[in-house]
């Protein structure tokens, strides 16, 4: 069980830092970047090239992040800035960010094959115990690193001035403006972080399924249901929805079949859905609101316009 | 006030959102250190003459200057850089985020000088000393009075050379709308230049030096508050008929 | 329709049967090319299907769903399992999938209408994701594998001639799923659907039940998903990947490609995605990069896709020939001579009732503060009653509790001496009273005439089903005249007929305030609630606006009118209440409250 648990955190981690890859571009610019999974997968690949070319690995998986937060900006400025130009409300970024998923995947397979090639082994050979389970030190490295990126990530926002920012453009980009701020600058630096999220994914993940130019969509698809799960109100719900998801594909692999985790856990997200039909964290806003309300009591601060 | 260049200067301005302009050639001055007043109608024009000279609004073609700058040239995030600030319309705050944060939006492109921000934070809070002991409250668990400091003070931390209001008073309480009218008050004593759309005319004459009505989207009226009487009385007649 | 340059009316039915017989041509040549042509044309017609069936729920209504290719699964795998295992005939199940899938889509529609924007794309998206999830892990599916399909029956002997039997059929139920669409897109129900996307509230006071026609339309658009899937089995295989979601997707890129919201667009996006792969013989990979790289060209360069490169093409190839239209000036007119537009008389209702009485009315947003306490209102018939009050102080709120948009926490309305406190906006548009919103809310992208029509919504019967064979119905050309009629009539009454087909985005603020007007008094509502009609009009307009409301109670119509400019007030209105701060202040004929010392208080403000 213990062992179903935590093998699940550790894949559900990279499902949680593409989600959170997703949110946090859907949130400052309201649009899904269907190339999502497809900068994981640059991620990967440029890193495992740059390792083959007899770069320092570790260097190499730095430069891999750099590059898939690169294509993630430009995808912003090729593919999204122009059609909102035209029409904020227009879903035509659906069409342009699908073609870039395209040239990405295709393109990657033409440079380096469509085959799956090595990846570079930063940590091998250790495994830890965690009481009867057991894991790899990769996996365990992957747990805390998605967690402490998750935290991270919600302190800068909540903390820094342009984490604000990032807020104000999400609650009003117009008042936003309005103060001066310039909202394509912000947007096109949160494709980029966007970016450096599927990136870091993809080379936690590179040892165990290696560069392939396909690893896009599995992972972009997983990303996806992981942001549905957690909302869209705040990016680092997606990292819980990515960890239940794991959870869950983990425990229906081993608890039902191993088909199972095809479908156990999407079936799960549709109640979820059901139930809550804008994911998971839709409760914390009524649940604070109580809070607040019983603590307004003792206040002294007018609430009533 | 005609011996220095205007704050606000505004000359035949056509703006609108299709077709049709709703301003059609509008002209208005805010001298350096005046206090004017806008009314109208609803749908007379006075929230997008507002708009436009924040650049929210597309379509733009006249003359529009801030002390000598020509507004129309400029995106609109550059002309909330120290040129114009706006309180909007229904205040629109970031009601998630606390007071301060609110406030530090306000002073975006002043990031880089620390101690200009902390001067202008100080003068805020010596403005709405009440915000002082809210700073980390969410701006939306503020009543509306209190919401409206917050929104005019934001427009004060970008230090603004012309001040912008839309609609101060609407949907507060009485004794909010004194609070925000004296506000408005110490401002224009600060010698601040300042263009307020306000509904209620005897706000606007208390705080106005000069007075327009805008009527389908061209000036109908200009007039020295001091000619329309203590209480304002000719101006209600020309609403009441 | 609305486009500033047109064919002259008289070539428009010529062009369609060039059209058809160009369509037919084609039918025979792909009916006798090769199977791997006709293989392409199976392919490319069914996604054809699927995409006019997606943009109708996409572009008329706006739901963006991703389930589309769910449905179109049910469809194959239900034609196959009842053929292969149960050896129904074809032409049997047909119709049990189109109504099956249609029922499925109901469903569907409802489970997901409580949501809107990307969470109904989401959960329509789980839908086809579980489906295709199932159908792998079943054995009456036949897992990844799949199903081997039906074989299409042959044509008899004597029509032999025509070719293939199976690619007739699917251009045929290709041009069948367009048609339908294409006569929704000339019916009346159009302007309604487009309401209903962009303006609900507008469709809600006209009597239009937004939420069973938004379910309605996506059943109808998955029932020609089902369709599209009956189509689909003949096509040799039947397995789940041919209905993963990257189809769903695929078949809403198809139709943003095209041109969202046209008739021939989401056929023309389809075309391109399942033909360019299969045509250009490059590099695989090249081929790929080449295609995300067109979809990216494509939709940067033409936001509105490939309908919008076409009109590009077709308004340069006009203004060769020279055929543009010279810019026509319009202006408001001097209004009908007449009242045109009665009211229905009243049968049965006591002739003493007033039009409208609210009792002891409050009301606060959630647990806010209150908005109203304790207002009475009366309205008697006949008569035009101001209702007048700084910002804020409950005007709009009150007229939305009375047309039902809001539920009061107290208090009782009755309409014409009827209660009405259960009844929802429909049903309160059955008892006459229509209203207009604050600063116009209209279609844009549809003309004045279109938009006065979603008004008549109520007065076509049985519109929702007759919308789907519309042209060719008798009966619905009669109506189209006479809505049409009224329509203008209405128009002209307000004074706004020349401009009937313009785009409202294109017409002053003053003849969308007018259009409003017209659209709200045009079916002969007895009671007419107002708000703001004068509110940025020139005075010359309000003075015209103002006779249009004399001649209006003349005929019979109560009017209640939100106004803002108390001086126009006095002058139109017999009675006035003066609302500040959700109370009633003063209340009476027009005369007395004027000179009401507290209301001159309320102007002043203190």
């Amino acid at each position: 069980m213990l062992q179903v648990l935590l093998s699940g955190l550790a894949i559900g981690a990279i499902y949680g830092l593409v989600g959170m890859g997703f949110a946090i571009a859907f949130y400052v610019t309201r649009v899904i970047n269907f190339a999502e999974g497809q900068l994981l997968m640059v991620g990967v690949m440029v890193a495992a090239w740059l390792a083959r070319t007899g770069l320092d690995p570790w260097l190499a998986v730095v430069v891999g992040i750099a590059a898939a937060a690169a294509v993630g900006a430009v995808t912003y400025l090729v593919a999204v800035r122009p059609v909102l130009a035209f029409d904020r409300f227009s879903f035509a970024w659906l069409v342009s960010t699908l073609g870039v998923a395209l040239i990405l995947e295709n393109g990657a397979a033409l440079i380096w094959g469509p085959t799956s090639r090595s990846f570079p082994a930063l940590l091998t050979g250790t495994s830890v115990h965690v009481g009867s389970a057991t894991l790899t030190l990769q996996e365990v490295v992957t747990i805390g690193l998605a967690v402490v990126v998750a935290i991270a990530f919600e302190l800068y926002r909540r903390k820094t001035l342009f984490g604000k920012l990032g807020m104000a453009i999400a609650h009003d980009p117009e008042m936003a403006t309005a103060l001066g701020a310039n909202t394509a600058v912000v947007a096109a630096a949160a494709f980029a972080l966007a970016g450096a999220f599927a990136g870091l994914a993809g080379v936690l993940i590179g040892p165990i399924t290696y560069s392939n130019p396909y690893l896009g969509d599995t992972y972009g698809i997983a990303g996806f249901v992981a942001l549905m799960i957690g909302g869209t109100a705040r990016p680092a719900a997606a990292m819980v929805g990515g960890l239940l998801l794991g959870i869950l594909g983990e425990a229906a692999n081993k608890l039902i079949n191993t088909q199972a985790s095809d479908w156990f856990p999407f079936v799960v997200v549709v109640v979820i859905l059901l139930v809550l039909p804008e994911g998971l964290f839709s409760l914390v806003g009524p649940l604070r609101r109580l809070v607040l309300r019983r603590s307004r009591r003792t206040s002294p601060v007018r609430v009533a316009g | 006030m005609s011996a220095a260049a205007p704050a606000l200067h505004i000359a035949g301005l056509h703006a609108g959102y299709g077709r049709y302009d709703v301003l059609r050639g509008v002209d208005l001055d805010v001298g350096p250190g005046e206090a004017v007043g806008l009314l109208g109608p609803n749908g007379a024009g006075k929230t997008t003459l507002l708009r436009s000279i924040m650049g929210l609004v597309k379509h733009r073609r006249g003359v529009l200057s801030v002390a000598g700058t020509d507004l129309l040239r400029l995106p609109a995030h550059r002309i909330a850089r120290g040129h114009a600030g706006l309180v909007p319309e229904g205040r629109r705050l970031f009601v998630d985020q606390p007071i301060e944060d609110n406030l530090l939006l306000g002073a975006l492109h002043l990031r880089r000088h620390r101690d200009r921000v902390a001067e202008l934070l100080e003068s805020v809070y010596d403005l709405f000393p009440v915000l002082r002991d809210l700073r980390r409250r969410p701006a939306g668990a503020l009543s509306g009075g209190q919401q409206q400091m917050v929104a005019i003070g934001r427009m004060l931390m970008s230090d603004p050379k012309v001040l912008l209001l839309d609609e101060p008073s609407l949907g507060l309480a009485p004794i909010a709308i004194g609070e925000v009218a004296e506000a408005l008050e110490a401002l224009r004593e600060q010698g601040r230049s300042i263009l307020v759309v306000e509904q209620r005319v005897d706000l606007v004459l208390r705080m106005c030096d000069r007075i327009y009505v805008l009527a389908g989207g061209e000036v109908a009226l200009e007039e020295r508050a001091s000619a329309l009487g203590d209480d304002g009385r000719a101006l209600i007649d020309a609403y009441l008929g | 329709m609305t486009g500033a340059i047109s064919l002259p009316r008289a070539s428009k039915p010529a062009l369609f049967v060039l059209a058809l017989a160009g369509y037919a041509v084609f039918a025979y040549w792909a009916a006798h090319s090769t199977l791997y042509i006709q293989g392409l044309v199976l392919v490319a017609a069914v996604f054809g299907m699927l995409a006019v069936s997606l943009d109708l729920v996409a572009g008329m209504v706006g739901l963006y769903s991703l389930g589309h290719a769910g449905l179109f699964a049910i469809g194959a795998y239900a034609t196959t399992i009842l053929y292969n295992d149960h050896h129904w005939n074809l032409f049997v199940i047909l119709p049990v999938c189109l109504a099956g899938v249609g029922a499925v889509g109901l469903l569907l529609g409802a489970i997901s209408l409580r949501v809107s924007g990307l969470y109904f794309a989401i959960t329509t998206f789980v839908f086809t994701l579980v489906l295709t999830v199932f159908a792998s892990d079943f054995k009456f599916t036949g897992g990844y594998g799949g199903l081997i399909g039906p074989i299409f029956p042959e044509f008899p002997s004597w029509l032999h001639w025509a070719g293939t039997s199976v690619t007739w059929a699917c251009l045929i139920a290709l041009l069948l799923a367009t048609l339908v669409v294409l006569a929704i897109r000339v019916s009346p129900l159009y302007p309604v659907l487009l309401a209903i996307r962009d303006a609900e509230p507008f469709a809600a006071a006209a009597g239009a039940p937004t939420a069973a026609v938004r379910v309605g339309v996506f059943g109808l658009s998955a029932a020609i998903a089902g369709g599209a899937g009956w189509m689909f089995a003949f096509q040799g295989i039947v397995s789940p990947s041919q209905f993963s979601w990257q189809v769903s997707v695929n078949i809403l890129v198809m139709v943003i490609l095209g041109g969202i919201n046209t008739t021939i667009g989401p056929i023309l996006g389809a075309v391109f995605i399942t033909v360019f792969p299969a045509q250009v013989n490059i590099n695989p990979f090249w081929q790929e990069v080449l295609f995300g790289a067109l979809f990216v060209a494509v939709i940067v360069a033409f936001p509105s896709g490939f309908v919008g490169l076409l009109r590009l093409v077709w308004r340069h190839a006009l203004r060769r020939l020279g055929a543009g239209r010279a810019r026509v000036e319009r202006a408001v007119e001097t209004p009908a001579a007449e009242a045109v537009v009665a009211p229905e008389r009243v049968n049965g209702a006591a002739p003493a009732a007033p039009a409208i009485e609210c009792h002891g009315i409050v009301f606060r947003y959630g647990s806010g503060p209150l908005v109203l306490n304790h207002v009475d209102f009366t309205v008697r018939r006949a008569t035009i009653h101001g209702l007048i009050g700084p910002n804020g102080s409950g005007k709009s709120t009150l007229v939305d509790l009375i047309s039902g948009r809001l539920r009061p926490v107290a208090g009782s309305i009755e309409i014409e001496g009827t209660p009405v406190d259960r009844q929802g906006v429909t049903t309160r548009v059955r008892h006459g009273v229509a209203r207009t919103f604050q600063s116009a809310v209209l279609v844009d992208e549809l003309s004045a005439r279109q938009n006065v029509q979603v008004g008549l919504y109520t007065r076509v019967p049985r519109l929702g089903p007759r919308s789907l064979a519309w042209p060719v119905i008798p009966s619905a050309r009669r109506d189209s005249r006479a809505l049409r009629e009224r329509v203008d009539e209405s128009l002209s009454f307000v004074g706004a007929r020349s401009w009937a087909p313009v785009r409202v985005s294109d017409v002053p603020h003053g003849i969308a305030q007018l259009t409003q007007l017209a659209a709200a008094s045009a079916w002969g509502p007895r009671t007419l609630i107002l708000d703001e009609p004068l509110a940025g009009l020139s005075p010359k307009e309000v003075e015209h606006a103002a006779s249009i409301l004399t001649k209006l109670k003349a005929s019979g119509v109560s009017i209640v009118l939100i106004e803002h400019q108390p001086r126009f007030v006095f002058a139109l209105c017999d009675e006035v209440t003066v609302l500040a701060a959700g109370e009633v202040v003063a209340t009476g004929p027009a005369a007395s409250v004027r000179e009401n010392e507290q209301v001159r208080e309320v102007y002043l403000g203190q």
